[in-house]
């Protein structure tokens, strides 16, 4: 990595980024909440993307019926809806996920710090 | 000749040549080299991703697609640009948290095996060849319409083929990854500038979309195809019908009359090829019309599906689009790379359709009002609907906007082949020169190899280019280069994704399940295309398992789950998985790096020029 400042404990159980540690009970929280969280999004995604064929092959008012000059509802979705709806789940996906990483990131300085604080009333 | 429109073409050239240099020397290491120092921000690596992505498929094949398909062809657009969500949500935080250089880096450093690495490198290779041709062929037919002249006793295609290939070389052995960079970012905003003026003129010479759309859809769609007098006479063995009289049915007296001049021209040479138009079929609805603003020109019921999900997880197999997720700062920065990228992809796909569109009416008033124009056409289309770009700009905005776009399209292949060169480039060089054959070589060596490994690609490239026409792929397939590129896709998604998607979400993935999945889905891919081009050109027969396999125009649909699969029970069966799997799934989804980075500010976006020390 660019800096030298990972240390890797042999026994794989923490890795240290200057006063910043991950441990592996921190780690599996940020990826359960980041799996929620790209999973949930992901469901959306594949059943409106997928959902477009499907209409396309099975209900005639969406792609057959012209809505708006020469546009069907399909042609309306593909080549225009669509990336509205792309670029609408982009954000919001993006900035959850910035808010994830914040707060997952305090929480693992929290145990972090906790644990610290332990092993030095045990010494 | 075409004189204002190849000055702005040889403009865009000297440019390029000209960032490159400047960028040289910037370039001292090998990290400089393959991946800009790491150092790209959001917008700017958003600008470069979008020129990397923005190929001759999209900035001619998807406009063409269009103009020739309707509403199958609107859907490479969305689909192409539907590809960066799952890139966004599944991928690309977690890759650069990874760090590293490559995909082959993450397999090795995921799974700990040299076997994964070189399979991987192979995959990385095999999809970068199957992503260069059609830029290739882009590039010969591009010169075709702008030059029409070869030299040293070339072809104008051919010749096309070997200038974009020299430039490419050229600039991306001396410019390496920041020069690629650079060049990416300017060649975008061009093809963003050359797409918006083409949609600008066509409005201003009175297009209107909703009305123009109505009226393309209110008679079938017409193809239009190059035969030979062989194919266009002999009679189909189940109808007793010809080509010819299909075509009879839809060109008028006069047409047709040409037609029979051009037979009888040929003095008996049945090899003579001759432009018709003939009827179209809905191959989805199979009763209803075949219209512009339906879908089913191209793709059944099964195909439908197929060419989505090809499109949409094509894209995050694509190796040198992954390798661009290492140049990011961060992983927040590569997830807002990723959104400039769906704003500026989006905004030009949403555009690219409606030049398609604006085509058809442009093309057939302008020759029906006696206007001609160098490129092949019949019954008012042209024959070859991806040079449907650099045509409706010529009559729009003569050899200034011409130039405007044949500078584009040049630019398209220039940063989507200068990407693929580097990714494979650092396949060769970083992930087998560095790691297997000279690990103590210097910087220096590790650069030189680089810079050898660019020029034998392009080498390669140039060959594939030169070999499309002798093979007849350019007649078999209605846009081929969209075609070629979903081929790609397909490549990529079958071969990486699962990998990626299971090596980044479930920690029980192992090395013999990843390995064995990369192998399934790569030659399974690989078989099914290779089947469907040999069904088209008529070596391989339509009927038994091999004529099934043969009709996938997209194989994704099989063999993304087959991969997936794969992977899932041999991990499954194996059970071992590598030792130090606690820490390498730390590194994947740790979040501590990025946390000391930023509490010092390092996750800061620096200076792409500052010099390596």
């Amino acid at each position: 990595m660019g800096d030298s400042t990972m240390t890797a404990a042999d026994s794989g159980v923490q890795i240290q980024h200057g006063d910043h540690i991950d441990t592996i009970e921190s780690v599996d929280l940020v990826f359960r909440a980041q799996r929620k969280l790209s999973f949930t999004y992901g469901a959306v995604f594949f059943a409106v993307t997928l959902a477009i064929p499907a209409l396309s092959v099975w209900w005639k008012s969406w792609y057959a019926v012209q809505i708006w000059g020469g546009f069907t509802a399909n042609y309306l979705f593909v080549s225009l809806l669509y990336y509205v709806f792309l670029w609408g789940m982009a954000w919001t996906y993006s900035k959850q996920a910035d808010k994830l990483d914040e707060r997952l990131g305090e929480m693992a300085d929290v145990i972090t710090a906790t644990a610290a604080a332990k092993g030095s009333e045990t010494e | 000749m075409n004189t204002i429109a190849i000055i702005l073409v040889i403009g865009l050239i000297v440019f390029t040549i000209a960032l490159s240099i400047f960028s040289r020397r910037f370039t001292r290491t090998t990290a400089d080299f393959y991946l800009a120092g790491r150092k790209v921000g959001s917008f700017s690596n958003a600008s470069a991703i979008s020129g990397d992505y923005l190929s001759a498929a999209s900035f001619l094949g998807v406009a063409g697609a269009v103009y020739a398909s309707g509403l199958d062809g609107v859907w490479y657009a969305a689909g192409f640009a539907g590809g960066f969500m799952v890139v966004v949500l599944f991928i690309a935080s977690a890759l650069r948290r990874f760090g590293e250089y490559t995909v082959a880096d993450f397999a090795f450093g995921r799974f700990g095996s040299n076997r994964i690495r070189l399979i991987t490198v192979l995959a990385v290779l095999l999809t970068s060849l199957f992503y260069m041709a059609p830029q290739m062929f882009g590039a010969g037919t591009t010169w075709q319409v702008l030059v029409g002249k070869g030299f040293f006793g070339m072809t104008p295609y051919a010749s096309g083929v070997v200038v974009v290939a020299g430039i490419i070389a050229f600039y991306v052995a001396v410019g390496g990854m920041k020069g690629t960079t650079l060049n990416q970012i300017f060649q975008f905003w061009w093809l963003m500038f050359a797409m918006i003026m083409v949609v600008v003129f066509a409005f201003g010479s009175g297009f209107n979309y909703p009305s123009a759309l109505a009226e393309a859809s209110k008679t079938p769609i017409v193809n239009t195809k190059s035969l030979t007098i062989a194919e266009l006479t002999t009679p189909d063995a189940a109808t007793g019908k010809t080509l010819y009289d299909s075509a009879a049915t839809i060109m008028t007296t006069a047409e047709m009359a040409t037609v029979d001049e051009a037979i009888a021209a040929a003095a008996g040479d049945e090899k003579v090829k001759i432009a018709v138009a003939l009827p179209s079929k809905n191959k989805l609805h199979e009763l209803r019309d075949m219209l512009f603003a339906e879908p089913g020109h191209r793709y059944n019921a099964f195909d439908q599906f197929s060419m989505v999900l090809a499109l949409v997880l094509g894209t995050a197999g694509l190796p040198h689009i992954l390798n661009r997720y290492y140049t990011n700062p961060s992983g927040a920065a590569a997830r807002r790379s990723t959104f400039w990228v769906l704003v500026f992809i989006g905004t030009f796909y949403i555009l690219a359709p409606i030049a398609g569109l604006a085509g058809i009416s442009i093309i057939r008033d302008y020759l029906a009002g006696g206007g001609t124009i160098t490129a092949a056409n019949v019954h008012g289309l042209l024959v070859k609907p991806d040079q449907i770009m650099p045509m409706m700009a010529e009559i729009l905005g003569g050899q200034w906007l011409l130039g405007i776009v044949s500078a584009g399209a040049f630019a398209a292949m220039f940063s989507t082949v200068g990407g693929l060169l580097i990714a494979s480039a650092s396949a060769v060089g970083h992930d087998v020169y560095e790691k297997y054959i000279n690990p103590n070589a210097s910087e220096a060596k590790r650069v030189l190899v680089g810079k050898i490994s660019v020029l034998s690609f392009a080498a390669l490239a140039l060959g594939i280019g030169l070999a499309i026409p002798k093979f007849g792929l350019d007649q078999a397939y209605p846009a081929l280069i969209a075609m070629m590129v979903t081929w790609a896709f397909s490549v990529g998604a079958s071969a990486f994704v699962p990998m990626l998607l299971t090596g980044i979400w479930w920690k029980g993935t192992t090395e013999r399940g990843a390995t064995a999945g990369i192998a399934v889905g790569l030659f399974s891919a690989i078989a099914i295309i290779f089947l469907n081009i040999f069904q088209q050109l008529g070596i391989v027969g339509k009927e038994g398992i091999l004529g099934f396999f043969g009709a996938l125009t997209f194989p994704v649909l099989f063999t993304f789950p087959l991969g997936l699969l794969t992977i899932i029970i041999v991990s499954k069966i194996d059970g071992q998985l590598p030792k130090n799997v606690d820490e390498i799934w730390m590194r994947i989804h740790g979040t501590a790096h990025e946390r000391h980075e930023k509490q010092h500010g390092l996750d800061k976006v620096g200076s792409m020029f500052a010099k390596s020390k």
